[in-house]
């Protein structure tokens, strides 16, 4: 569940960064087209990712259950810290994408 | 046409909401505590010991009580103690006076490693916001009926208020505070449209947990009045083998433990039932632990001859509808959920309150500004007003003082687990009328900061009153015990916070009007919260 979660914090901070109202307020400039398009594609990989995470771990019924409630947890996480603490929201999304392989790792 | 649509689901949105939102406000904050039913009960009370787990060991301790204690009684019940719930419960039915008479049962809590009996203190526990949750403290059916009704409204107000907020994925990451009536609806869509898959499921799920209530048709069709015939149809029993009248030697049933864990592939048992123990066709009921699976099935068995131990049999493989309205209903009661995913739950419960809370509020405070410079709030308003701080702000302090109670009341009270109820009613009256008696702003943050009071100082009231405080249960690791202290502490300091943040708003609001009206209390209780 772990990994699932990490991948999913990751994930929605970097759609969060491809809209350029939230990359003007996380990061102080708008993104360029490309990388507004790079940084979505790349939130969609990651949820994708943790999706097979949370069924890898714990197979198809319980997996998907985990998803779900990983995916509602990290966006609330997510969302409420932004406004507050935005240079932390940022710094956990890169310390996730840090722990992803030690997480995988702990998961194989 | 669009637009036109779009504002008839606003207004539905804002009414169905405001009508039924006091009352699931409540059924929302209750059901969320009630995933942690079993840490609340062993909360309130400790004097059952959590041990490690050993299902063989309790069971044969329980059986040699209930030889010992019952050894002519018809029926036993052993409910075996499991992660979350420490207590090996027994209970047995006495065999009728006369034929067609039912016995009486009998309850005794064992100490799950001992075999010990021990008198635990008259309490309701955690089951108490559970009943709460769906029955409301009402008289069958009422409660239930108003519940769904409640939940039917919930359902109506999801799917409005989606069709209601236009930009779900621009504003997908929206969150801006400190910004007053924008805050809050930012607020409400935020907790609405993130959690969204919870709140479809626990919606939708409510109402399929009580569709034979609801949508009764197709069974009177098919079964007419008899409705028993249809719940055994639907839940088919093993035949029991009726008494024999020869006494026979009823050999240890821990082993068949092991052999009803084959049947369902490594599954455990919650509860061993004995019918007709001590007879020579004495049988033994086994019933899966909820907690293995995500689909939630009422009676899901297998049974044994008592004495021979031969398989009698098993409760068959649903069909696939009943499966998945079986997997709806357990994944609206979570039972399968582990301590991390049970927490997830818990705020997502938290996050459908918030919900509740917030659109609430939203609706007060849109229509006070429209009274804000008269000054004069008209009834309507008032009455709204009240209603909120009495179902949010006193509705979490009745919380804590039923927590209160149950370590304050005399052990030997009778009625007692009725009177720590008594409190929490009792609290929440009050509640009402104080939020009557005092103006709005500031009924909000004296029933916010007694709750928060109350809260902060429950983990020194348990170490006070009993031998199972921080220190203890943090260096036994009783990590249920000692999560509910650090909780209560939590949510004491949030809603000190949310009395802090409402007095510092009133504040403010007080300096910005200065200049352009002369700020008296009256003006002042105008403004939104």
């Amino acid at each position: 569940m772990l990994l699932a979660l990490l991948l999913c914090y990751a994930g929605f901070t970097a759609l969060c960064l491809s809209m350029p109202r939230h990359h003007d307020e996380l990061l102080g400039h708008k993104p360029s087209a490309r990388r507004a398009r790079h940084l979505k594609l790349a939130g969609w990989l990651l949820l994708g990712a943790s999706l097979w995470a949370a069924v890898a771990a714990n197979g198809w019924s319980f997996g998907l259950v985990d998803w779900f409630a990983v995916l509602m947890g990290s966006a609330l996480v997510l969302v409420l810290l932004m406004p507050y603490r935005p240079k932390l929201a940022l710094l956990l999304a890169a310390l996730s994408l840090l722990a992803t392989p030690v997480a995988a790792w702990a998961q194989c | 046409m669009k637009e036109g649509f779009r504002q008839a689901m606003a207004w539905l949105h804002t009414w169905a909401g405001l009508l039924f939102g006091w009352l699931l406000f409540a059924i929302f904050l209750t059901g969320t505590l009630a995933y942690f039913k079993d840490e609340i009960s062993h909360w309130m009370q400790p004097e059952i010991p959590a041990h490690a787990i050993d299902s063989a060991a309790s069971l044969s301790l329980a059986q040699g009580y209930l030889q010992q204690h019952a050894a002519d009684a018809s029926r036993w019940v052993i409910d075996l103690p499991n992660a979350r719930d420490p207590a090996l419960s027994v209970r047995w039915q006495d065999a009728p006076a006369e034929r067609g008479q039912r016995g009486r049962f009998t309850q005794k809590t064992l100490d799950a490693q001992t075999g010990a009996e021990i008198q635990p203190r008259d309490s309701r526990g955690g089951e108490f916001f559970y009943r709460f949750h769906f029955q409301l403290q009402m008289p069958y059916p009422w409660g239930r009926w108003l519940a769904t009704i409640a939940a039917m409204v919930m359902f109506v107000a999801l799917i409005s208020g989606i069709i209601t907020h236009k930009k779900i994925f621009k504003d997908f990451f929206t969150f801006r505070p400190r910004k007053g009536q924008r805050s809050w609806l930012d607020g409400h869509n935020a907790v609405g449209v993130l959690v969204l898959p919870f709140h479809l499921m626990i919606t939708y799920s409510s109402l399929v947990i009580f569709m034979a209530m609801l949508m009764p048709a197709s069974i009177l069709a098919s079964y007419g009045t008899d409705r028993d015939a249809f719940y055994q149809a639907l839940f088919p029993e093993t035949p029991i083998p009726e008494r024999a009248g020869q006494a026979s030697l009823l050999p240890a049933l821990a082993p068949l433990l092991a052999k009803a864990s084959e049947q369902w592939a490594g599954g455990h048992t919650a509860r061993v039932s004995v019918i007709n123990p001590g007879d020579a066709n004495a049988t033994v009921q086994l019933s899966r632990a909820s907690s293995d699976r995500i689909a939630y099935e009422y009676g899901h068995d297998v049974t044994f001859n008592g004495v021979t131990g031969q398989l009698l049999g098993a409760t068959p493989d649903k069909p696939l509808p009943m499966t998945v309205a079986s997997g709806f209903y357990g994944l609206h009661l979570g039972h399968f959920a582990g301590p991390i995913l049970r927490w997830l739950y818990f705020i997502c419960g938290l996050a459908g309150t918030a919900m509740i809370g917030t659109g609430l509020v939203i609706w007060l405070g849109k229509r006070q500004l429209k009274h804000a410079k008269s000054g004069v709030m008209p009834f309507e308003l008032r009455l709204v007003e009240v209603l909120n701080i009495a179902s949010m702000a006193g509705l979490v302090l009745a919380v804590a003082v039923f927590f209160w109670s149950n370590r304050l009341l005399p052990l030997s009270l009778s009625g007692r687990a009725e009177w720590e109820v008594n409190g929490f009613f009792i609290a929440w009256g009050l509640s009402v009328l104080h939020a009557l008696l005092r103006p709005g702003r500031k009924a909000w943050i004296e029933q916010l900061t007694v709750a928060a009071v109350l809260f902060i100082a429950l983990p020194l009231l348990n170490a006070l009153t009993t031998a199972h405080h921080l220190g203890v249960t943090l260096v036994q690791g009783d990590w249920a015990l000692a999560g509910f202290d650090l909780t209560c502490f939590a949510a004491g300091l949030f809603l000190a916070w949310a009395a802090w943040k409402m007095q510092r708003a009133g504040l403010s609001v007080r300096v910005k009007k200065a200049p352009r009206t002369a700020p008296g209390p009256v003006t002042l209780e105008q403004r939104t919260h």
